[in-house]
C-alpha cells in the first residue's frame, strides 16, 4: 500500500489531541459519574444529586450568578463594542487595549486588586453575592467585548445608509440591522462568559470569604473526597452548558463570527 | 480499587511519560533517586530567609537548600550518589488523588489522619529495625527525637478499624512537624483575653464578633469547632486529674455518630451565620489589615503571622506597614493536638528514605526548618533548646516587677534529650501567655487538653462530606426550587417553540420578516 500525502494527514496532530484531552477525559468523566465506590454501574449520584435540596440550590444559584454575571457583562459590552465598532477614531484600538489589558495581568492579583478595592468601600464580608458578581463581571468583561467588537466591525456601512434611505430612524436601524446581524457575537460572547462565571470559585472565595458557594467549587470539592459524585456534577454542568449554549444558538454554523476573535 | 486505578492510569500515563522518559535516560549510573513528596513551602528552601542566610552560617556566606545538603550528606555517608526528586502538595487530599493516580514515590508527609488513612488503605511500609537503632550515630531521629512525641506516636494505633492490627504510628511514621489550633487576635480590638477565655470556641458565635472571625475552608478542623462548641458542657465536666481524662476527651473529640452530625450541622449553620468567612491563606494579611479581628490558626501559621505582623512586613518581606502585635489564644476547653509524619508507600526505597527522615532530624538542621517555615519540630535535643532559649530567654533582672515574667518548663518535651532541669528558663509573661513561645511550644498544661482527630473511616467521612457542603451550600426552600425548575422548561420549551414551532406547521408559515431579505443581499456581496 502506497502512503499518499493529503491534506488530511496535517490534521492527525489535532485528532490525537481531541482523542487523549477531549474524548478520554470526558468517557472517564462519564464513567465515574455512572459508577459507585466498588467500580459497579449505579445511577446512585445521579440520584442522589436530585434527591439533595442543597445541590439543586446550589447549581440554581450558580445558575442565577451566571445569569446575572452575562447579562451585566452584555448591557455593558455591546454600547462600547457599537461605539468603538462605529466611531470613526483613527486610534480606537488604544481604547479597545485598554479593556482587554486587564487580561495579560495575573488573574489572581486582579482579584486581590478587587478585593482591596471593596474592603476600602466597607462591602468585603458585608455583600458576598454582589461582591462576586462584580468580580466576574470585571474579570470576564473582556470576552463578552472582543466577539462583539469583531462582529459589529464586519458590519457594511453601506447597510446602514441602505435602511437610512429606505425611511428607517436610528432605532429602527438598530432593531433591524444592527441587532440582528451582531447576534452572532452575543452568542458567541455569552458562551464565554456564561460557563467560567459557574465555576470560577476562586472569585467566589476570595470576594465571597467561600461564603458563596458556585458548582465550581462543589465540583473542587468533590474531588478531594468522591471522584464520583464529583464527576456526576461535572457532567450535570456540562449538560446544563450545552443546553444553554444550544438554545442561544451557539452550535449554527453559518455564523463567520464565532471564536473568530479570540 | 483496581478499576478505579486502571481507569485513572490512562490520564497519569500520559501526564508521567516525559518524567519516565527522562528517568530511563539516566539510569545508566549508579544514582539512587529518592521521590520526596511533601507540603508546599514546607523545608527549609535556602537563600534569604533561611538560618544560614541570616546567620551567616557557612564562611563563604552560602545559604543552599536543606535538600542539596542532603544529597551531599548521603553521598559522603553512604558513598552513593543521590539524586532528590522534590514535589510539594498543597493539601492532604491533593496527596492522596495523586497517589491514587499511580504517582510513585519514596517519602510523603501527611498529616496523622491522613497517615491513618493511608494504612487502613493498606499503601504504607513500616520502618525498618535499623531506623530504631540508637546505637547508629547516624540514627538522628532516634537519638533527638522528643520523649513526648515518641510517646504520643507509640501510643496511638495507626489502623483504629482493624482491632487485630496493634501496630501505632511510631512504626510507620516519624514525625516531622507538630503543633495545635486556636486564634490569632489582634489586640488592639480584643483588650480584654478574659472574654476569649469565658467564651472558648463559642467565639465563633458571639455576636459582638459578628462578621469579624474566620475559619478554614477544611471541613476537619470547622468540624473539631462545632464538636467543641456542642459538647463544652461535658468537656468541661470531665476530671482534668482523671488519668483517663486524654482517652475520655479523644472520645468525644472523634464522635461521627448521626446524633452527634445533626448537632454539628446546626452549630455550623450558626457559625456559617456569624463569621466573616471561610478561608485557606487569606486569614493571615486580613488579621494584620485589621479587616478581622480574629482568625482561627494553626500554631506555625500563627507565629509566622505574629512575627510578620510584628516586623510590619507583608508576605513577601516587604516593610511597608506600622509593627502590628498579635496575640494567639487557646481555648481552655481543648484544641486540636496535630502531626505531620513521614511515611513511605509500599515499594519505596526504605533506606534511602530512612536517611533523609535522620538527615532533617539532626538537631541542627531541625532549627534550619523550623526558622524557615515557622512550625515547631518534633525534635528534642541541646541545639534545638539552644534556639528557642535564644528566641525567648530573658533575663529577670532586666524586669523591674516579678510579675513581667515567668518560669517556663518545657522539660516534659525535651525530657532526657538535654541536660536535667535546663529545659526550665525564664520567659517574658506576654511571650509564655499569649505571644509566639505559647504557639510555638505550648506547656505541657496546654498540650494535654488537646485531642488528636483521627481518620474518621469511610462511611463516617463521608457523612461529614456530605454535612459539610449541606452547610456549605446554598439552601433555597422547596416551592423555590420548584418555581426555577418550571420557569426553565418553559424558557426551554418556548425558545423550542419559537425555533422549531413553523416546521410543525400549528400555525400557518410567516411571512419572513424585513431584515432576512437584508440579510441574503448582505451574503451576496
Amino acid at each position: 500500500m502506497r502512503l499518499h500525502f493529503s491534506r488530511k494527514l496535517l490534521g492527525i496532530p489535532y485528532a490525537v489531541f481531541l482523542a487523549f484531552f477531549v474524548i478520554i477525559p470526558m468517557l472517564v468523566i462519564l464513567f465515574y459519574a455512572f459508577t459507585d465506590k466498588e467500580m459497579h454501574f449505579s445511577f446512585g449520584n445521579f440520584i442522589q444529586f436530585f434527591s439533595d435540596p442543597t445541590k439543586l440550590s446550589t447549581i440554581v444559584y450558580s445558575l442565577v450568578i451566571a445569569v446575572i454575571t452575562t447579562a451585566v457583562c452584555l448591557a455593558i459590552a455591546y454600547p462600547v463594542a457599537y461605539i468603538l465598532a462605529r466611531s470613526k477614531m483613527k486610534k480606537k484600538f488604544v481604547i479597545l487595549l485598554l479593556f482587554v489589558t486587564p487580561m495579560w495581568i495575573n488573574f489572581v492579583l486582579r482579584v486581590n486588586a478587587i478585593r482591596e478595592l471593596l474592603n476600602w468601600v466597607g462591602l468585603l464580608g458585608e455583600a458576598n453575592y454582589f461582591n462576586t458578581i462584580f468580580g466576574m463581571v470585571y474579570d470576564f468583561l473582556p470576552f463578552m467585548i472582543l466577539p462583539l467588537y469583531t462582529t459589529m466591525l464586519k458590519i457594511d456601512e453601506s447597510l446602514y445608509e441602505a435602511s437610512a434611505d429606505l425611511g428607517a430612524n436610528s432605532v429602527t436601524t438598530f432593531v433591524r440591522v444592527t441587532l440582528p446581524l451582531s447576534a452572532p457575537g452575543i452568542v458567541s460572547g455569552i458562551t464565554m462568559v456564561f460557563l467560567p462565571s459557574m465555576t470560577n470559585y476562586v472569585v467566589s472565595d476570595m470576594l465571597g470569604n467561600s461564603k458563596v458557594t458556585i458548582i465550581g467549587k462543589f465540583i473542587y470539592e468533590y474531588f478531594g473526597s468522591n471522584w464520583h459524585m464529583g464527576s456526576m456534577v461535572a457532567l450535570i454542568l456540562l449538560i446544563v452548558v450545552f443546553l444553554s449554549t444550544w438554545l442561544t444558538g451557539g452550535f449554527r454554523e453559518d455564523e463567520p463570527a464565532r471564536g473568530s476573535s479570540l | 480499587m483496581n478499576a478505579k486505578r486502571f481507569g485513572a492510569l490512562t490520564l497519569a500515563t500520559l501526564s508521567l511519560a516525559p518524567t519516565l522518559l527522562f528517568a530511563s535516560a539516566c539510569s545508566g549510573d549508579d544514582t539512587v533517586t529518592l521521590r520526596v513528596f511533601n507540603w508546599e513551602e514546607y523545608i527549609d528552601e535556602g537563600g534569604e530567609g533561611s538560618y544560614q542566610y541570616d546567620y551567616e552560617v557557612n564562611p563563604d556566606g552560602s545559604a543552599p537548600p536543606i535538600v542539596e545538603d542532603f544529597e551531599q550528606w548521603y553521598e559522603e555517608v553512604y558513598g552513593t550518589p543521590i539524586r532528590v526528586e522534590y514535589s510539594t502538595f498543597g493539601t492532604n487530599e491533593d496527596m492522596y488523588n495523586q497517589i491514587q493516580l499511580g504517582d510513585e514515590y519514596d517519602l510523603l508527609c501527611p498529616s496523622e489522619y491522613m497517615i491513618m488513612k493511608l494504612a487502613a488503605e493498606d499503601y504504607l511500609q513500616p520502618y525498618d529495625e535499623s531506623f530504631f537503632d540508637v546505637n547508629d550515630p547516624h540514627n538522628y531521629y532516634i537519638r533527638n527525637v522528643s520523649p513526648y512525641i515518641k510517646e504520643m506516636f507509640e501510643s496511638n494505633r495507626i489502623n483504629k478499624e482493624d482491632a487485630d492490627d496493634t501496630s501505632t504510628w511510631a512504626d510507620y511514621a516519624a514525625g516531622y512537624m507538630w503543633g495545635v489550633t486556636g486564634f490569632t487576635y489582634n489586640p488592639a480590638y480584643i483588650r480584654d483575653e478574659s472574654v476569649l477565655r469565658e467564651l472558648g470556641w463559642d467565639i465563633m458565635l458571639e455576636p459582638a464578633f459578628k462578621n469579624k472571625v474566620t475559619t478554614k475552608d477544611n471541613v476537619r478542623d470547622s468540624y473539631f469547632v462545632a464538636l467543641a462548641i456542642c459538647y463544652r458542657d461535658e468537656i468541661e465536666s470531665l476530671d482534668k486529674t482523671d488519668p483517663a481524662y486524654g482517652e475520655k476527651l479523644a472520645e468525644i473529640m472523634n464522635r461521627t455518630d448521626d446524633e452527634t452530625i445533626r448537632q454539628v450541622e446546626a452549630v455550623m449553620r450558626e457559625m456559617d451565620e456569624n463569621i466573616y468567612g471561610y478561608e485557606t491563606d487569606t486569614g493571615k494579611a486580613d488579621i494584620v489589615s485589621g479587616k478581622i479581628w480574629l482568625n482561627f490558626a494553626w500554631s506555625g501559621d500563627a507565629v509566622y503571622a505574629m512575627d510578620l505582623a510584628e516586623a510590619g512586613e507583608d508576605e513577601d518581606g516587604n516593610e511597608d506597614g506600622e509593627s502590628t502585635l498579635l496575640n494567639f489564644f487557646i481555648p481552655e476547653e481543648c484544641a486540636n493536638l496535630w502531626f505531620d509524619g513521614w511515611v513511605m508507600p509500599k515499594g519505596a526505597n526504605r533506606q534511602a528514605a530512612q536517611a533523609f527522615v535522620n538527615f532533617l532530624s539532626r538537631p541542627d538542621n531541625a532549627v534550619r526548618n523550623m526558622y524557615y517555615i515557622g512550625y515547631s519540630g518534633v525534635i528534642a535535643g541541646e541545639e534545638v533548646l539552644t534556639y528557642i532559649k535564644d528566641c525567648y530567654e530573658v533575663d529577670p533582672d532586666s524586669y523591674e516587677s516579678a510579675e513581667a515574667y515567668v518560669e517556663y518548663d518545657l522539660s516534659y518535651f525535651f525530657g532526657d534529650t538535654v541536660e536535667a532541669g535546663s529545659a526550665v528558663f525564664y520567659a517574658d509573661r506576654e511571650q509564655a501567655e499569649k505571644r509566639q513561645l505559647h504557639a510555638h511550644y505550648p506547656t505541657l498544661e496546654v498540650t494535654s487538653r488537646c485531642a488528636v482527630m483521627d481518620y474518621y473511616g469511610e462511611e463516617a467521612n463521608e457523612a461529614i462530606n456530605e454535612l459539610w457542603s449541606r452547610v456549605k451550600g446554598e439552601t433555597l426552600d422547596a416551592w423555590a426550587i420548584a418555581v426555577i425548575c418550571v420557569s426553565v422548561v418553559l424558557i426551554i420549551a418556548a425558545v423550542l417553540y419559537a425555533k422549531f414551532g413553523n416546521k410543525f406547521d400549528l400555525f400557518r408559515p410567516r411571512p419572513k420578516k424585513g431584515y432576512h431579505l437584508v440579510k441574503q443581499q448582505s451574503c451576496k456581496q
